[in-house]
């Protein structure tokens, strides 16, 4: 049950689809920081994908607050695991990174550890914003 | 690890460090009583608070020149370390064996992927 509108059994597809969708662009702030440090410093490109990862960063905290809204904290918090993937991924198809086996094993525990850390908080509670 | 990615690590780990004291700052300016939603904003610590958050992007666009993309959402877990650590000293918030076996597991996790 959901503590905070009580109603728990509500698919709430929605939220999780834009949840998802917002976590897919936070994403790609990385990705910017990660072009932009491949450019000169204070060249065009640089301040390009500079500006873009801030303006990513800034459009997520907004639409954060708003997910937060309408689904329980520690089911948003869990979902949240999901970003650590999506650095994997485009780390791969981006960037050609090599990813071996003892770092997939290393981010699967990552992830448990977050997954538990988002259920052991206390309903009802503000979850920190790691 | 490629020999140089060490110095790189420490980079980002430090500015993960520095994110959560931003956050612990806005937290803290949030649980004030402010006059107007202008002085919400416009206030010393949140105006410092949203510097470093400035800042630590910055460090992470210089870490990210040593540092693989896939490591950096890895690296950045670690600030769940510090926020239970604020949590409890500065806002009295109790830890439990769950969150304590979370944050074991999200060090062993970072430790494997990094070593």
């Amino acid at each position: 049950m959901n503590p905070v509108t009580g109603d728990g059994a509500k698919p709430q597809w929605r939220v999780y689809l834009a949840l998802h969708i917002l976590m897919l662009v936070y994403s790609m702030a990385p990705v910017c920081m990660k072009q932009a440090g491949r450019y000169p410093t204070f060249s065009l490109y640089f301040c390009l994908f500079f500006a873009l990862s801030i303006l990513i960063l800034g459009a997520y905290a907004l639409l954060w607050q708003q997910i937060l809204k309408r689904l329980q904290l520690t089911t948003a918090y869990a979902n949240k695991a999901v970003t650590v993937v999506w650095g994997l991924v485009w780390g791969i198809v981006l960037f050609g990174e090599v990813i071996t086996l003892k770092k997939c094993i290393g981010i699967a525990i990552v992830l448990a550890g977050v997954i538990l850390y988002s259920l052991s908080e206390h309903a009802g509670k503000e979850a920190p914003h790691a | 690890m490629p020999e140089g990615q060490w110095f790189y690590v420490l980079v980002c780990l430090a500015g993960v460090f520095l994110s959560s004291v931003s956050q612990v700052m806005l937290k803290k300016a949030a649980q004030k009583n402010h006059k107007s939603v202008l002085a919400e904003y416009l206030n010393p610590l949140v105006i410092v608070a949203y510097l470093i958050f400035f800042g630590t992007t910055v460090i992470s666009v210089w870490a990210y020149k040593g540092l693989p993309l896939s490591l950096g959402p890895v690296l950045e877990t670690t600030g769940y370390i510090y926020i239970t650590l604020f949590g409890v000293l500065l806002f009295k918030e109790k830890l439990n064996a769950k969150r304590l076996l979370a944050l074991g597991l999200i060090i062993a996790g970072v430790l494997v992927c990094a070593l």
